[in-house]
Order: C-alpha cells, then sequence, then structure tokens
C-alpha cells in the first residue's frame, strides 16, 4: 500500500522511463555539494577558536528504558503505532532511541534505523562483545 | 451548459508539499528553516542527481532544517546534540556504546572532542545525516516509487531556474516559470503530459483565454431602450418579459443566465436596478427574467429600461480547480486513470467484479448485440470510450451501464454531460431502470422547468413530505409568502435546507447533473468510484475533469468523435486545442471506442451516406424502409422510395446587415416553398426542421416565412429554424438543410468540418432536403462524394417543386483529400 489514490486495490504499473539522470548534473552537483561542506567546515574553524563544552550527559531515564520519563513521542509514546512496532518486529529495522534537545530540556524520541547500519553495527558488536567478557 | 452558483472550495495545496515536486507525505519532507525560506522538500531524487531538499540546500545555500509534526520525530529541528549547531552539511549520528540510544553530533568542532569517547558514546562510526546526495532515508523517507511517479518531474534545469527566481520573489512557483507572454501563442495541448503539474500548465492558460473572452463578449451585450411586460410567478416573484434581440454573433441567452435590468430613474421614478435569472425563451424569442428582490420594481412603467449581462465565472472557476484537484490530490482519481489520462504506457488492468446475467435492465427496450458488448466491455474496464453514431441508442446504453454499476454496491454512481438537455434525457432513462435517482441542478436553474422535475434535488427536497421536516415546509411557506424571512430564520432554513438536501442526495443511487455542476459545493464531500459522462465529446477536456475528480477508479465516456466537438468561443484557445475532447485525444492515443453499430432514426436511404463516408459503412439499420414509409403525405420525392434531393440553387450569397454572418435569399425563398408544401400535405409543424450553418440565413429564414409564407403565420412561427450546432442530439422526421455559401471564388467556411455535415445529414427521421450550390461545395472532397451519391441515385434535381428534373450541374474537381 503506498498511499495513492486508493482504499483497497489501486496498483497501477506504469512503464517506466529508465532513470535518466545526466552524468554532467550529477558530477557539478557533487563538485558544489563538496564544496557547501568544505565551506562549512571552514566557517565553524574560523567561528569557534578554542574547545567546546561538553554538554553531553546521557539523561539516566533513557537506560532505565522505562515509558514513564519520556517527553513528547516517548517510547511507544503518542504515536502510538502499534502496527509500527510489528512491523519491526523480526524485520531489517531496529528500534532505538534519539536524544534531542529542546531548549535545555532533553527528549527521547523512538525511531526504526536498519539493522545493516553502521549505527547498529557497532552497539551490536559492543554488545556481544562484552557479553562475552 | 452554463453553470452558476457558488464556487466550489478549489482543492488545497498541502502547505507542505515538496516545492519542486508536489509530494507531501509527512514522512518524507523536511522544511528549509532559513527564516527568509521555510519552504518544504521532499527527500526523492526524481530525476536529479541528489534529491529535492539536498538540491534545494545545495543551490539555495540553506543550511538548516526541520522535520514534519507527523514523521516519526515530530517537529524537530535538526541540531548538534552537544553544541546546538544547525548546518545539516556537517550533522551526523552517533550511538551510544552500550545502548541503542544516538544522537546528532556536528563534524567540526565536536566529533573531535575526544573527551566524548570517555562517556559512552562511540565516535568511530559516525553516520553523516547527508549521505549519497541524499538524507538518510531512515530518518527522512524516500517516496514511494508511485508516489514519485505521481509527483510532477522537474527536472534539475527547472531546479536552477526556480531556484533563481526565489532570490528576488520567494513565493514565485513553478508555474511561473512557464508563463507565456501576454502575446505568445499559448502552448498547443500535445498527446501526452509528463505529469498532472503540466498538464495545468497547458491548459489553465487555454481556459483564461476563453474565460476573458467569453466574459468580453457577454458583458459588451448591454441593450437600451427594453421594452418590458411585467408579470408575478407561481412563487409570488416578479418576472421581466422582453425581447432581447439576438445578434449576428455567437451569443445565445440560456436560461439559467443572470441578467441586469435596469432604469436609468425620470422625475417620477428614482433610478432603480435589479439582477436575475432567465427561466424561460419563448418560441417568439421573449426572454423571461426572474427577479431576484421584488421590492421597489418599477411595474408602472414598460419603456426605457436597459439590460447588462452578468458574467458569471463559476463554470471556469471550476474548470480550474479540477485540474488542481487532479495535480495535487492523490486521491482524486485512481493511479490507473491518472496515468492513462495523462498519456503513460500503463499495463492493462481489469475491473474485478462479478458480471451480471443479463446485461439489459428494467424499464428500458431489449439491448441490440453491440449494445450488450458494450455494457460488457464497460463494466469490466476501468476507461471506456463507447462511440454512439447518430440514433444508436447511447442514452438506453448509458442508463443500462449506470443500472448494473449501482448494483456492484461501489457506492454512488455519477452521471454527468456537458449540457442540461442531455442530462435530463439520462436522468429519465434511468429513473426507468429503478433506481433512485437525483438531478442537481445549479441553483440560478432552479426556476426553469425541467421535464424530469420530480427528480430534481430542489423539488424533492420541497416535497420530503416527512414530519420531522415540517419546520424546514413552514419556514418555505412563510418564505414563498413573503418573499424573504428574517434573518434569523433565514439562517435556520438555510441550515434545515442543506441537511435535507444532504440526506436526499446521499440516500440516491445515482446523481445526475452537469459536468460543471459536479464542482457544485453541494457536491464537495461526496466521493463517486464510477462516473459517466455522456455527450463527452462535447466538452472541453477541463469540463470532462471536473466529476472525474471526486475519486472516479472506473470510467466510461461516451460520446461520438465524428460529430461536433466543444464550442470554443476564442480561436486562439480552439487552435491550441481546447477545441479536442478528452474521449478525442484517448482515441488519437490508441484507446480504441466501442461502437454501437444499429441506428434506429433514419430511413435506410438516409444513413446510407454517413456510414460509408463517417463510419466505415458499419452503420447497420435498425428501422426498416416500411417503418419509414410516409403513407398519406404527398411530398414530390424525385424517386419515391428514397425521401431525400440535393435541390439546386444558383442565387448568390450576401453578407448579413451584422456584417459577420452570410445569408441567401433564394435559397430561403425556396425553403418557405418546401416547408409550405409539407404543410400542405399534411406534415405538422413539429415534424419539421430548418436547418443552415449561418446565423444570419437563421434569421433571415424565420423573418421570410412569417412575412412571406402562403399559410397561416402561426404555422411558421411553429417550425424550428436553427443552426446545425444546436440541433446536434436531436431529431425531426422531415429536415430542409440550406448551405447559403455560393461564391466563384471563396471557401465554403463552416460547411468544410466534416463533422458538421455528419450531424446535418443524421437529424432526419423521415426525409432530407438539402438546398445548395454543386459547383460551390464540390470543391471539397466529402461533398463532392455527397452530391456524387445524389446525383447516382438520381436524387440531384433542379427546377420548380412541382416539377423537379435531373440536374446536369458540372461539378468542379475536389481540391484535396480529406484526412
Ligand atoms: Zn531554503
Ligand atoms: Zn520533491
Ligand atoms: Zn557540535
Amino acid at each position: 500500500d503506498v498511499g495513492s489514490a486508493s482504499d483497497d486495490d489501486d496498483e497501477v504499473r506504469v512503464r517506466q522511463k529508465a532513470p535518466d539522470v545526466d552524468p554532467l548534473e550529477e558530477a557539478s552537483f557533487d563538485q558544489e555539494l563538496r564544496a557547501v561542506v568544505q565551506e562549512s567546515m571552514e566557517q565553524r574553524r574560523l567561528e569557534l577558536r578554542g574547545r567546546p563544552t561538553l554538554n553531553m550527559m546521557i539523561p539516566m531515564n533513557v537506560f532505565e528504558g522505562s515509558m514513564k520519563d519520556h517527553h513528547g513521542r516517548g517510547v511507544g509514546g503518542e504515536s502510538g503505532d502499534e502496527a509500527l512496532d510489528e512491523d519491526a518486529a523480526g524485520s531489517k529495522d531496529v528500534q532505538v532511541k534519539v536524544l534531542v534537545k529542546r531548549g535545555n530540556k532533553q527528549q527521547t524520541k523512538q525511531m526504526y534505523i536498519p539493522r545493516d547500519c553502521s549505527l547498529i553495527q557497532s552497539t551490536k558488536q559492543k554488545g556481544a562483545a562484552e557479553l562475552e567478557e | 451548459s452554463n453553470g452558476a452558483g457558488d464556487l466550489g472550495a478549489p482543492a488545497a495545496v498541502m502547505e507542505h508539499a515538496c516545492r519542486y515536486c508536489g509530494v507531501s507525505n509527512p514522512a518524507c519532507v523536511v522544511r528549509c528553516n532559513v527564516a527568509s525560506c521555510r519552504k518544504w522538500f521532499c527527500n526523492s531524487r526524481g530525476n536529479t542527481s541528489g534529491s529535492h531538499i539536498v538540491n534545494h540546500l545545495v543551490r539555495a545555500k540553506h543550511k538548516e532544517v526541520c522535520l514534519h509534526k507527523d514523521s516519526p520525530l515530530g517537529e524537530t529541528i535538526l541540531e548538534c546534540y552537544n553544541c546546538g549547531c544547525r548546518n545539516v552539511f556537517l550533522l551526523g549520528f552517533i550511538s551510544a556504546k552500550t545502548e541503542s540510544v544516538v544522537v546528532l553530533l556536528c563534524r567540526e568542532p565536536c566529533l573531535s572532542v575526544n573527551a566524548l569517547k570517555d562517556m559512552n558514546w562511540d565516535l568511530s562510526q559516525w553516520c553523516p545525516l547527508i549521505d549519497d546526495r541524499c538524507f538518510l532515508q531512515w530518518l527522512v523517507k524516500v517516496p514511494s516509487e508511485q508516489e514519485q511517479l505521481r509527483a510532477r518531474q522537474i527536472s534539475a534545469q527547472q531546479i536552477n531556474k526556480i531556484e533563481e527566481l526565489w532570490k528576488t520573489n520567494p513565493d514565485a512557483s513553478l508555474e511561473d516559470l512557464e508563463k507565456p507572454g501576454v502575446d505568445d501563442e499559448p502552448q498547443p495541448v500535445a498527446l501526452k503530459h509528463e505529469d498532472a503539474y503540466q498538464y495545468q500548465n497547458v491548459f489553465a492558460p487555454l481556459i483564461k483565454l476563453e474565460a476573458d473572452y467569453d466574459k468580453m463578449m457577454k458583458e459588451s451585450q448591454s441593450k437600451d431602450n427594453v421594452t418590458i411586460r411585467w408579470d408575478i410567478g407561481l412563487n409570488k416573484k416578479r418576472i421581466a418579459y422582453f425581447i432581447f434581440p439576438k445578434e449576428d454573433n455567437e451569443l445565445r441567452l440560456v436560461p439559467g443566465d443572470e441578467l441586469r435590468l435596469r432604469y436609468s430613474g425620470d422625475a417620477a421614478h428614482p433610478a432603480w436596478h435589479s439582477v436575475g435569472h432567465v427561466i424561460k425563451l419563448t418560441a417568439q424569442e421573449e426572454v423571461a427574467l426572474e427577479l431576484r428582490a421584488s421590492q421597489g420594481v418599477p411595474i408602472d412603467l414598460n419603456h426605457g429600461f436597459s439590460v447588462d449581462f452578468v458574467w458569471k465565472s463559476t463554470s471556469f472557476d471550476r474548470m480550474q480547480g479540477a485540474m488542481k484537484t487532479f495535480a495535487v490530490d492523490e486521491t482524486s482519481v485512481s493511479g490507473y486513470i491518472y496515468h492513462h489520462l495523462l498519456g503513460h504506457e500503463v499495463e492493462l488492468q481489469m475491473v474485478r467484479n462479478a458480471l451480471p446475467r443479463r446485461f439489459g435492465a428494467p424499464g428500458l427496450p431489449e439491448l441490440n448485440a453491440s449494445q450488450v458488448f458494450a455494457v460488457k466491455s464497460v463494466l469490466q474496464k476501468p476507461i471506456s470510450l463507447i462511440q454512439g453514431p447518430p440514433g444508436t441508442g447511447k442514452t438506453v446504453t448509458s442508463a443500462a451501464i449506470v443500472y448494473h454499476m449501482a448494483k456492484q454496491g461501489q457506492g454512488q454512481v455519477l452521471v454527468c454531460a456537458p449540457s442540461n438537455v442531455a442530462v435530463d434525457q439520462l436522468a429519465e432513462k434511468i429513473s426507468a431502470t429503478g433506481l433512485k435517482v437525483v438531478r442537481l441542478c445549479a441553483k440560478s436553474r432552479e426556476a426553469v422547468s425541467s421535464p424530469v422535475e420530480h427528480l430534481t434535488l430542489h423539488y424533492q427536497v420541497r416535497h420530503l413530505d416527512t414530519s420531522e421536516k415540517s419546520e424546514l415546509h413552514k419556514l418555505q411557506q412563510l418564505k414563498d409568502e413573503q418573499g424573504e424571512l428574517s434573518s434569523s430564520d433565514e439562517k435556520k432554513y438555510k441550515a434545515l435546507k442543506r441537511a435535507t438536501e444532504r440526506e436526499i442526495a446521499q440516500s440516491a443511487d445515482v446523481i445526475c447533473c452537469t459536468c460543471v455542476g459536479a464542482g457544485d459545493p453541494r457536491l464537495a464531500n461526496f466521493r463517486f468510484r464510477q462516473v459517466l459522462i455522456d455527450e463527452s465529446t462535447q466538452a472541453t477536456e477541463p469540463e470532462c475533469l471536473i466529476p472525474l475528480v471526486l475519486g472516479a477508479k472506473q470510467i466510461v465516456l461516451v460520446g461520438d468523435h465524428c460529430q461536433l466537438g466543444p464550442v470554443i468561443m476564442c480561436k486562439k484557445a480552439a487552435r491550441a486545442g481546447l477545441a479536442q475532447s478528452l474521449f478525442e485525444r484517448l482515441v488519437l492515443l490508441g484507446e480504441k471506442p466501442i461502437r454501437l453499430q444499429v441506428q434506429y432514426r433514419m430511413h435506410p436511404s438516409l444513413s446510407e451516406f454517413p456510414s460509408n463516408s463517417f463510419y466505415e459503412g458499419t452503420l447497420q439499420n435498425g428501422v426498416t424502409v416500411n417503418e419509414r414509409q410516409t403513407t398519406g403525405i404527398d411530398f414530390p420525392w424525385p424517386v419515391p422510395n428514397r425521401p431525400m434531393f440535393f435541390y439546386v440553387q444558383m442565387g448568390q450569397e450576401e453578407i448579413s446587415a451584422s456584417g459577420t454572418s452570410y445569408l441567401n435569399r433564394t435559397e430561403a425563398a425556396n425553403v418557405e416553398k418546401i416547408v409550405t408544401t409539407f404543410l400542405k400535405s399534411g406534415v405538422v409543424p413539429g415534424q419539421i426542421g430548418v436547418i443552415t450553418p449561418y446565423e444570419g440565413q437563421r434569421a433571415y429564414i424565420v423573418n421570410y416565412m412569417s412575412r412571406n409564407g402562403a399559410l397561416r403565420q402561426q404555422l411558421y412561427k411553429e417550425i424550428e429554424v436553427a443552426s446545425v450546432d444546436s440541433f446536434q442530439g436531436r431529431e425531426k422526421d422531415y429536415i430542409i438543410l440550406s448551405c447559403v455559401r455560393s461564391n466563384e471564388h471563396q471557401g465554403i467556411g463552416f460547411l468544410n468540418d466534416p463533422r458538421r455535415l455528419n450531424v446535418a445529414l443524421t437529424r432526419a427521421r423521415y426525409g432530407i432536403v438539402i438546398l445548395g450550390n454543386p459547383k460551390v461545395l464540390s470543391k471539397q472532397p466529402l461533398w463532392n462524394g455527397l452530391l456524387t451519391h445524389y446525383k447516382e441515385h438520381e436524387c440531384l434535381v433542379e427546377g420548380p417543386l412541382n416539377n423537379l428534373k435531373q440536374s446536369m450541374v458540372q461539378f468542379q474537381k475536389p481540391k484535396k483529400i480529406y484526412n
């Protein structure tokens, strides 16, 4: 179900045109993108001399893994999308908590990340390693 | 058709739709967070190497974004968890060493702070937010293939152009890029369209051109020194009767039109004006105008009034609205129909519905083989075209289709046609099958009498005789008696009426209205999966779209592209392709119409030439010579069993008084003689139709007959004299066709269109007489063919009517083959 016109069987097969990305366009876009990244880095280096202060404590409640302390769309929070949970179970996706700050408040939100993402790989490996020790 | 009433709510473009492609799925879009920008973009690449949001950020040098409130993370500005840096080109995710916790961290400088490593964070797997020129797909979803296919197909060049434009005009839209200059020829209608936005870009300017032309023409129609005859209608409303002289131009008043009546004032009367609706046009070309307000009407006066046309943009607004809905609302039509209408190659789909055992319907005549075939095919396909040549039972076939659709239980069926006359005919036939039919009329036409009044929504509201509705009835009575209600009563009345209308409309199996009427606000919340449009070849494409964008999944277009198409006043718009119907474009795209093949109208001699010339000889006769025998009618047909002849005329054509049309006095005089002969032989006026392509000749014939007719004047007044175009869809027992054009050097104008000739030749049931100059007409290949056909059958004649002789007139060589 792709959220097009249908409540039911609106599946439509359109004969696809080959995606015709112009290699010249691709090359020039790539170059521009890299320039923006480069420029951003340099700008930051100029702006910030000295070390940034550290402000990266993980709130304890995240580790408790409970549902009661979260703000916003917390774990199983008001998004309450149970179908999502079911889908995720046994699928390629892994649930993670995302920490964000709203002003000075920390919030935890739930998100699904593909199992093969490097982010996940590292926590998995670490977890496994720790178990072995 | 002339819709009026209030404008339906136009489809709202989602505020968060991607400004490049229109995708509006909240999981797929992010907002540029630069204060002067705040535009939304999606994470699809479309035809470009980077995703739309990344494209925008790079081109505009904008660097901050915010997620949608309905996305998994909710409304969140993406920023570094440690330092608050919002530059998305520097951000990436890191995870905690032991827990499934992730945060965004900037590359510069936070990622290089060693102390973080000691705090349980794993910095080795920093995962950039923008990867492969796209946002991380698990953070901002990529729209599905179908969503992308249905979105605007924007190119890298267009992106560059619009980004440039936004620097000086942040609110510019992609449409602004393509707007033609004032004097430019509009972009022509192509067979295929990339997407619905491009489709809209082509049609919107054409509708605008037509609307401007229509407005200019109608508003220039003011008439002074009009004489009024006053009357009062059954509903106590004041009615003004007057003659609104018709010039030779195209303007034709129709019931429902709005006019303003003015009196400039004199010593005894203040200046006065009031607006009203035309409710009737009498045979004497008198207009009946029902005034909106009955207070202060100077009924003691009869002379010196002025009349203006009040132009309404409603029908054009609804066409524009439908095209917008088609583009921005994914639920407007099914994906299959969307791609099909745009000319994309779509894999054929069948409708999975059980077929009925019988294809006819109760209350309708038995169907013939080609009609059964049509009903059966239509029920299995999401898009069908039915071609109904003259007299082949289009309406019955359509009614049978609607009957079976309604019985499938897919919800209410919507049935439309461009003209009110056709809608009424269909409503009547469908109602005969026992289905519950509601005929929705424009508010401005509620006072216009209709043959299916009992089916109209306004009638049913008034006559819903249940006790709960007594409140509405009381208020209605009060309103009828007093003409007006107190404002609180009026409010109550309106609310009750709306609720009742809704209730009645919802309980119907079938809703019938004009194409423009389908945009009525009273249908705004209705959805129709199954839509049938009759006479669809007489509607412009955007007009046809109005009923389709209410959720269509199965559509049936009925019509005949070999007869006249939609009437377009603005030549520029017509040239660019507005005169081509959707039906026709689909045919050109390779969609094969199902043709009804048995005609029940014409004497077999009359159907022969049209069948061979317009329908590849496939038209079969469902009536026999005997059934079209005219016993007791003593008319000098040159060949007794062939009630047809071409009457050779050599009189000159003239330009009419207005300078914009033609007339031919000799032909007019002979028309009178033929009419008189018919009347003397026992034919009654209602059986006779006189048709001519020119308004100048039409007016001249009406005038001539009433002054020079050999019989009682009244008899001639009852004979319908009209243009070919206004005769489309109708029939008469006897048709007299006056061709008018007769000059050695110029062309034959209107007569050149083979579709007009087809219509002219196929109106008669029992007999036809054509008056024209073979020397002039034979230059055109199709007319040459017609003349040859008449000559071969010894029906090309000249001389006095009581002594017709075969004509030996020489034809000219036809100029080129008609394709
Ligand atoms: Zn921006
Ligand atoms: Zn997009
Ligand atoms: Zn930072």
